[in-house]
């Protein structure tokens, strides 16, 4: 494990290598020469593909679902909470109705029986127009 | 339609972490220069807890900081600053005219809010976290002048774009709290017992709390799970959980390593604060090596993750580091348990 005790592991890259390059973060390093000390930097690369990875999950999430709901196992719903990276309880939260609710509004079935108005709700959450929530653009 | 402007004038310095910075740069504003590391320390900034039954985007629920407000708080509490915290304005409009009233009088403010609408935040951290801090300092027409400490420059935000993020939902919503410093400190501050009540704390949070997934406890639980993770969950669940606990520890609003480098600074400036204390020194140079040990243990996982077919070290390996980490730490404050000033 290197030689912790005395420096840093830090290194200044390339910006070449970077994935993310939108803004700059402070960050605070430490060695035993000159103490703390504070830089200003992109985020180094080991750490981008951390974020990456994480992005590229949601990806495949989103995909999974998409694929439920073109084989009608899973409603448009759970296909634009995916995609808005929410989970049920948070779109409760947003929707104000029950947990129990929305996850019976992601089976095929039932939500072809929302009332209107849930369906805008959702809609508007989703920043979509509710023929989008109605009709993902991927069924064909 | 006439356009209104107010304009505070208030100093955006970029700082490690979002609530300390906010906090050091009300006190900046106030007319007293509090550094973001002292605010951290005082204000009890540091923490660990691990919650492996409740998951937050996929994965359990991992915290290296303390709860939100809690370094603003405890900072202007300890060192006997008036200082007002709204923690929930119901009526989202109601939220926008108190601030609105705020800056009317010249009074900088300090929001929690939601990342993901935060239009100007970047793009790669913009997932449902509600953690956020900022501070508002102006407001011309529609749009208010934002310092987000996270970002190198001040921003600007709607009103609409503001309020949306100020009643953003979901764990930890901000419901619209906002805070602030009620006026200019006009007398001399003694930082002396504020660092010691901040220390004790801090001390008590991390080896004095009596349940096992917080402080450093915590820790050592969080590092006897990893090895547990490819065998429970399969390799590549194992290394998204991995993947999440290095985001926490090294993204956005950390100062790196967990926020350990902050305290590591803090302890620093409060040895010298108190005539150079040998202690408070050692005390701070432990948890300078710690930091640099997180960040270690951050680089080979980081390693690991993006390649996950024949990782450098295995998951045995990085949970003995971890509790290496936690032994650390744990001496650390233990150290600072037994301090005489």
């Amino acid at each position: 494990m290197g030689n912790p005790d005395n420096k840093a592991p830090d290194k200044v890259t390339d910006d070449k290598d970077l994935i993310y390059t939108y803004n700059r973060e402070l960050f605070y390093h430490f060695d035993r020469e000159k103490g703390f000390t504070q830089a200003v930097h992109y985020q180094n690369p080991d750490n981008q593909v951390i974020i990456k990875q994480s992005w590229d999950a949601a990806e495949q999430r989103l995909e999974e679902v998409k694929q439920l709901v073109l084989i009608g196992k899973a409603s448009p719903v759970a296909y634009y909470m995916e995609k808005i990276l929410m989970e049920v309880p948070m779109l409760a939260a947003y929707m104000e109705i029950s947990k129990w609710r929305v996850k019976r509004h992601m089976k095929p079935g039932v939500f072809k029986k929302i009332k209107p108005e849930i369906l805008a709700r959702y809609a508007e959450i989703f920043e979509i127009s509710v023929d989008q929530l109605r009709k993902p653009d991927f069924i064909k | 339609m006439e356009t209104t402007k107010t304009i505070i004038n208030y100093t955006h310095r970029q700082a490690g972490h979002c609530e300390s910075g906010a906090t050091s740069n009300l006190f900046k504003f106030n007319g007293l220069e509090l550094s973001e590391p002292m605010a951290f320390g005082i204000g009890n900034g540091l923490y660990f807890s691990y919650i492996p039954f409740l998951k937050i985007q996929f994965a359990p629920m991992i915290s290296f900081r303390n709860l939100p407000n809690t370094v603003f708080k405890r900072s202007t509490e300890y060192m006997g600053i008036e200082a007002t915290v709204v923690k929930k304005i119901k009526d989202p409009k109601e939220a926008m005219e108190m601030l609105d009233r705020n800056l009317e009088r010249g009074i900088p403010t300090g929001c929690q809010v939601g990342v993901f609408q935060l239009t100007f935040f970047p793009p790669e951290y913009r997932m449902h976290y509600n953690m956020h801090n900022l501070v508002v300092f102006g407001k011309e027409g529609n749009m208010y002048h934002i310092s987000d400490t996270v970002m190198e420059h001040p921003q600007l935000l709607s009103y609409d774009d503001l309020l949306r993020v100020r009643y953003a939902k979901g764990a930890f919503a901000p419901q619209g709290k906002m805070y602030w410093i009620n006026h200019p400190v006009d007398r001399p501050i003694d930082l002396k017992p504020a660092i010691i009540k901040g220390i004790k704390k801090t001390v008590y949070e991390m080896i004095g709390i009596p349940f096992p997934l917080i402080g450093v406890k915590g820790l050592r639980w969080m590092a006897r799970d990893i090895k547990k993770w490819p065998k429970k969950h399969g390799e590549d669940k194992a290394a998204f959980y991995l993947g999440q606990i290095l985001r926490m520890a090294e993204d956005f609003g950390t100062g790196g390593a967990g926020f350990r480098y902050i305290y590591g600074a803090f302890l620093k400036e409060a040895g010298e604060m108190f005539n150079n204390h040998q202690e408070l020194l050692e005390a701070s140079d432990m948890m300078g090596r710690t930091a640099n040990k997180w960040r270690e243990f951050t680089y080979i996982g980081a390693r690991n993750c993006k390649n996950r077919s024949k990782p450098e070290e295995d998951y045995g390996t990085l949970s003995q580091k971890l509790l290496e980490i936690a032994a650390d730490e744990e001496n650390v404050y233990k150290k600072l348990k037994n301090l005489k000033f």
